[in-house]
């Protein structure tokens, strides 16, 4: 029993290293895909030993993080063979949402849906109309249709007072950095405000402290 | 907020999870609560009291040692 209940308060720190092992595939596909692009716009034909060497190294590393996020996922369910019912629709909605995102994240990059100048989504670069209302609908109807579901049906009150604290700290974020930023902007030596990526920060800020309240 | 949850948890050799089913919570909320690092709402603290069936001030410990302080 007690085992099963260090698993429980563990599965934070597990969690914590699947997201970091998530955020470096990502990162090395990235690379991968940087370095054969590059590569194939060099038009130097095939790639030469050290570059299959290079290219080896990269899948090896995303191989082992993808292992490691296997095994950490094991270990998880392991310790979730009994959860309350709440916590197994919360658990199966979070896996969900994740497999959504990245299998549509995966098909907007496949399929080229950015126009050429693009860098991905988070840039302030132009996309095709189509995308920015699919994108929108998405962010502005569907996501608080779920949002909603999930903070009426599958949060209990510890999760809300984490989501609470973390509203807080980053409405706080926001209001001294904006400030700090226009300030150093005026002063010119941080380039203009960028409201985008000061969403992003709060994003950020809100979610780390989510995180540790809920889980560490 | 020191409490006794735990112990009263082991006495019935329930998990963390039968608990959390019990309460319609978390895993993570039992084990915030367990370790202090979360203190309920009142309405869960009763909901603990009644489960258990113990006033609230013997399974939860505020730590105050004064008399009036009305």
């Amino acid at each position: 029993m007690f085992n099963a209940d260090e698993d429980a308060g563990s599965n934070g720190k597990r969690i914590l290293w699947m997201s970091l092992c998530g955020f470096g595939i990502i990162m090395l596909l990235g690379a991968i895909t940087g370095f054969l692009s590059a590569h194939m716009e060099e038009g130097s034909g095939p790639l030469n030993l050290a570059g299959y060497a290079i290219l080896a190294a990269f899948i090896c590393v995303t191989l082992a993080l993808a292992f490691a996020i296997w095994r950490l996922f094991r270990q998880m369910k392991r310790s979730d063979q009994k959860v309350p019912q709440r916590e197994k629709i919360y658990n199966r909605f979070l896996i969900g949402s994740f497999i959504f995102g990245g299998v549509t994240g995966l098909i907007l990059a496949l399929t080229g849906s950015f126009d050429e100048t693009e860098a991905g989504l988070i840039s302030n670069d132009a996309m095709s109309p189509m995308l920015a209302i699919i994108l929108s609908v998405a962010l502005g109807v569907i996501v608080p249709a779920i949002t909603f579901y999930w903070h009426k049906n599958l949060v209990d009150e510890q999760e809300e007072a984490a989501y609470r604290f973390g509203a807080l700290i980053a409405m706080y974020a926001f209001w001294f950095i904006a400030p700090v930023w226009w300030f150093l902007w005026r002063g010119g030596i941080l380039p203009a405000i960028d409201g985008i990526a000061l969403y992003f920060i709060t994003i950020f800020v809100a979610l780390i402290v989510w995180f540790w309240k809920k889980y560490l | 907020m020191k409490n006794q949850l735990k112990v009263l948890r082991a006495m019935r050799n329930w998990s963390q999870a039968d608990l959390g089913e019990h309460l319609d919570v978390s895993r993570q909320a039992v084990n915030a609560i367990e370790t202090g690092k979360y203190d309920p709402s009142l309405p869960l603290a009763f909901k603990i009291s009644r489960l258990f069936d113990l006033p609230i001030e013997q399974i939860f410990d505020d730590e105050f040692e004064g008399g009036n302080d009305v």
